[in-house]
């Protein structure tokens, strides 16, 4: 294909990315790096009062000739990123003393590192990132072993039950995350089934809305109640693939079922475990609605929910701008190994 | 997905005690994976009291009040209006100039398409929120702040990346000796895709599309940032209801409106499922 041809075919999509995806970056690196707020002067006026008046003080838009609000915008610096990331109560968690433990004893290396890790993540960025990385650790092993199971045990029933086992599978991946979200909350309200059941069994009565683990439990349960269907789909596909003279080859040589596993198909899926766990670290790190919908960033917080928080409360375009530019950083690193693969890969296809 | 073949299963010789408990683990998964659903459908047409009761009843008696308020009180439907708007947009926009890319991106060597590529992968996994203080500026700067065009077009073009790589990777298979004889025949380089390549690329179309709809249909993030109430889509305008957990109505006609949410959802399952299972093996299985 010619350049020029294909230059106009690719012109539209192109467009449309620099647009509004490479312009918006860069313009949020430029709000980042500014303060802006409303010009504002303070009137007194007299109120009377039935016990005499008193003189009030309120602030005031002040108005330009057109009669809008005047905007100032001051230059920030790296002043939105240090709110951003508390660096004064870092500073401050840092050097406070620890070396008495509240029973009055001196304080264990350990005790002490854990006061000056909860006094870290009580800020809210670092709490939020801790709970990211707690959540991407926990999610990620798990989806993969049950995904792995799923997918082994699907292959091995009869053909009319797969249909029915990939439909059901589908649908909390392909459903609103929001919705996900909140069918699996209304199962741990305080009157729910779940919760009902669980009291019923002899767990007592868990109130799970209510405490920090609980909340973290059901955020978590919820990611991977998403994410396992991909995770399936994607090996059991993978598991069709597998040569069937390797697996005889390897029953005639008598590798029993476990060892036909072991050294036949995990090695055949390996490419497609990393796929999936790629695409789930990159999924898991900005993860957003279940926090919305049971923490709302009490106990449990994310980067990205964090991020939309400081925009849609706080209305900060330059704080919420640091802090999304902070998240970026973090991508940037799990970017790394794809980019390097895909690299390598097209280069050869171009070639 | 491959057909079946006929060469002997490991399933074929598997023990009495391995067979059970894949039985169990396969029952529990399809549980926890449909139980939600189940649920939440059934206690949508029951009274608050009904629906968390306790002990939790199986039967309890049927009322749709939950859906009229919902749909007609709080006038959902334009909110369904509303999403149909977006999703149709979106679909169309996105279809459109990511398969002229994308078919480009098929067949150029050179290295801009390399860079390209690899810019779009680059993008796709940009979290959303991270433009979002942008759009949330600009737009509400320039005045195009709440408007439909406004959504649909961030929404194509945080769309575009995935679009481009998916449907590429159709139009890989489809031979290039298919447009060279077309262009043999008297075809230009536009007349040949339109006539000749898209009519065999209505697979790997769907398949994309399918992905599209649910990245317009399912978005929470941007749709409500950008929108205000009256414009707002089903998805984001279920806010409204979620921390409603003190109110026992107002939580039942959020039940309602999340059914009303899974409902497209779940007939899009049964009649797409072979290209939603291949969609997402697309990219997997060939690397």
């Amino acid at each position: 294909m010619p350049f020029r041809t294909f230059l106009g075919f690719v012109l539209p999509s192109v467009v449309a990315m620099l647009m509004l995806i490479a312009l918006p970056l860069a313009g949020v690196v430029y709000l980042s790096l500014w303060n802006s707020y409303t010009k504002t002067s303070f009137v007194e006026t007299t109120v009377r009062t039935p016990v005499g008046t008193r003189v009030e003080r309120r602030p005031v838009a002040e108005l330009d000739a057109a009669g809008n609000p005047v905007i100032v915008r001051e230059w920030y610096g790296t002043r939105n990123f240090e709110t951003v990331l508390g660096t004064a109560n870092l500073a401050e968690a840092w050097e406070r003393d620890r070396t008495v433990a509240s029973g009055g004893q001196p304080a264990s290396a350990w005790q002490r590192f854990k006061a000056l890790f909860r006094d870290v993540t009580n800020v809210k960025f670092w709490g939020a990132l801790e709970f990211t990385l707690l959540y991407t650790a926990v999610t990620t092993p798990i989806i993969l072993v049950l995904g792995f199971l799923i997918a082994m045990g699907v292959n091995s029933v009869v053909r009319e039950l797969k249909g029915v086992l990939i439909f059901a599978s589908l649908l909390p991946f392909i459903v609103t995350p929001v919705v996900g979200s909140l069918s699996i909350k209304w199962l741990f309200l305080d009157n729910a089934i779940i919760t009902v059941w669980l009291e019923q069994l002899g767990f007592g009565k868990i109130y799970f809305m209510q405490n920090a683990f609980t909340t973290r439990l059901l955020i978590i349960l919820v990611g991977i109640w998403k994410a396992t269907p991909f995770v399936f789909i994607v090996l059991y596909a993978g598991l069709q693939t597998v040569p069937s003279e390797t697996r005889e080859a390897a029953i005639i040589d008598g590798a029993n079922r476990w060892q036909t596993i072991r050294h036949v198909i995990i090695p055949h899926l390996m490419p497609l475990f990393v796929f999936v766990t790629l695409i789930h670290l990159m999924d898991a790190y900005r993860v957003f609605e279940p926090i919305l919908v049971f923490s709302g960033g009490q106990g449990a917080d994310s980067l990205q929910h964090l991020t939309y928080k400081i925009l849609s409360d706080e209305q900060n375009f330059h704080k919420a701008s640091a802090a999304a530019l902070l998240m970026v950083l973090g991508i940037v690193v799990l970017l790394i190994p794809l980019i390097v693969k895909t690299y390598k890969d097209q280069r050869r296809a171009f070639a | 997905m491959s057909q079946p073949s006929d060469t002997p299963n490991l399933a074929d010789r598997m023990p009495f005690w391995l067979m059970a408990l894949t039985g169990i683990g396969l029952t529990l998964w399809v549980l926890a994976a449909a139980f939600p659903f189940f649920w939440m459908t059934l206690i949508s047409f029951r009274l608050p009291v009904d629906a968390f009761s306790v002990p939790p009843k199986l039967i309890a008696p049927f009322t749709t009040e939950h859906y009229w308020q919902l749909w007609v009180g709080d006038r959902f439907w334009l909110k369904f209006l509303n999403s149909t708007i977006i999703t149709v947009g979106v679909l169309v926009i996105s279809l459109t100039i990511g398969c002229l890319a994308a078919y480009a991106l098929a067949r150029y060597g050179g290295a801009l398409g390399f860079w390209l590529l690899l810019m779009a992968l680059i993008f796709r996994a940009l979290p959303h929120v991270t433009l979002l203080p942008s759009y949330k500026f600009a737009f509400f700067e320039l005045g195009l702040w709440n408007r439909y065009e406004t959504l649909i077009v961030i929404l194509v073009a945080i769309n575009q990346p995935f679009t481009i790589w998916m449907l590429r990777s159709f139009f890989m298979n489809i031979p290039k000796e298919l447009d060279e004889a077309a262009q043999v025949d008297g075809c230009s380089r536009i007349q040949a895709f339109v006539k000749v390549i898209l009519p065999v690329m209505w697979p790997g179309i769907i398949t994309t599309g399918l992905f599209s709809f649910l990245l317009a249909y399912n978005d929470f993030l941007i749709s409500s940032q950008m929108m205000n109430a009256d414009k707002m889509t089903m998805t984001s305008a279920l806010s409204a209801y979620m921390n409603a957990d003190d109110d026992a109505f107002k939580l039942m006609q959020g039940v309602a409106g999340a059914v009303s949410i899974t409902a497209p959802l779940v007939v899009l399952v049964l009649f797409f499922q072979k290209q939603l299972v291949s969609g997402l093996t697309q990219g997997a299985v060939k690397g």
